[in-house]
């Protein structure tokens, strides 16, 4: 009986270095958003003020994933759904949020740029691009080309982004906040 | 003209409270707007503002009470405002009240935004 060793579960355990109250990966859908968001709201009852900007970021790059993703799950329905991951590090002095998913490579040099953009703006310069960004037409699903700006925002920290090629056609993203408590 | 009513709900996705009232212009938003479609639950609201503005033509006061929005509901406020401003510029009576958890910066932050992008008076209210 070693079945059990096809998914190597005490090394993903262990790679956890940090105490880690939150992680998931998966397809992202609105029962996954909902149960994770309440899961969020309780757990961070005891520091209200960074668990509610925990809870805003969460919804914009869970959000993201669930839409953008290159990583597709299919349901019964048919509906595609984007698959990713989530986690949430504690420390003494902060929460570090994270997500990581498969973005297609044509795609991965504006979000880049769009990143690069917002760590290089302070507070001010941050709330003029978003309301520069806001005006324009809305993006697919009523999008309105703001949650990364809002995530900035919201954390009061720089973006740390990072990308990894995986092959040809697919780099794995991920996006990294640290919200002070 | 009908009024305009949502019951809020809080399940896989957030749906604001909706009471819009075509006899005294008051119309309230409250709760908290996170929706599997946001152009398509809020298209009605903006539907209703225009006509009201178009037909009605009487005063209309806007009270917003959202402890929580995402971004893409933050952009169809966005349109709601907008219509206002435009409403307001053409001699329309317009108020806009925005209540607010006063421990929440970031959110008082996003309602001077929207000051400064609206050109409206927007009353902070802070809770």
């Amino acid at each position: 009986m070693d079945y059990s060793k096809q998914i190597n579960i005490v090394d993903y355990h262990r790679n956890l270095d940090q105490n880690v109250p939150i992680s998931y990966k998966g397809p992202i859908d609105e029962k996954i958003l909902q149960a994770i968001g309440s899961h969020i709201e309780s757990i961070l009852s005891d520091h209200p003020k960074a668990g509610k900007k925990i809870f805003k970021i969460f919804i914009e790059l869970a959000q993201n994933i669930s839409y953008y993703s290159a990583e597709k799950s299919i349901y019964k329905d048919k509906k595609e759904i984007g698959s990713g991951m989530v986690l949430i590090g504690e420390t003494e002095e902060s929460y570090s949020f994270v997500t990581g998913n498969l973005v297609r490579n044509e795609d991965i040099l504006s979000i880049i740029d769009k990143s690069e953009i917002i760590n290089s703006l302070d507070r001010e310069e941050l709330r003029e691009y978003k309301r520069e960004q806001r005006k324009l037409p809305k993006g697919p699903k009523g999008g309105a080309h703001i949650g990364l700006i809002m995530v900035a925002l919201t954390s009061d920290n720089p973006l740390d982004i990072e990308v990894t090629p995986i092959d040809d056609d697919h780099s794995f993203f991920s996006i990294a906040v640290k919200i002070d408590k | 003209m009908e009024n305009l009513e949502i019951e809020g709900s809080h399940k896989n996705f957030f749906i604001p409270t909706v009471s819009f009232n075509a006899r005294t212009g008051i119309c309230q938003i409250s709760g908290e707007s996170f929706l599997e479609d946001t152009v398509e639950f809020y298209l009605p609201l903006i539907d209703w503002v225009d006509e009201y503005i178009n037909t009605v033509k009487g005063p209309i006061a806007l009270i917003i009470k959202l402890s929580y929005f995402n971004t893409s509901s933050s952009r169809s406020l966005l349109d709601i405002l907008n219509l206002l401003r435009d409403y307001e510029e053409a001699g329309g009576e317009v108020v806009v009240n925005w209540h607010f958890d006063e421990n929440d910066i970031d959110m008082e932050e996003d309602i001077d935004d929207y000051i400064i992008d609206t050109g409206l008076e927007i009353n902070k209210i802070p809770l």
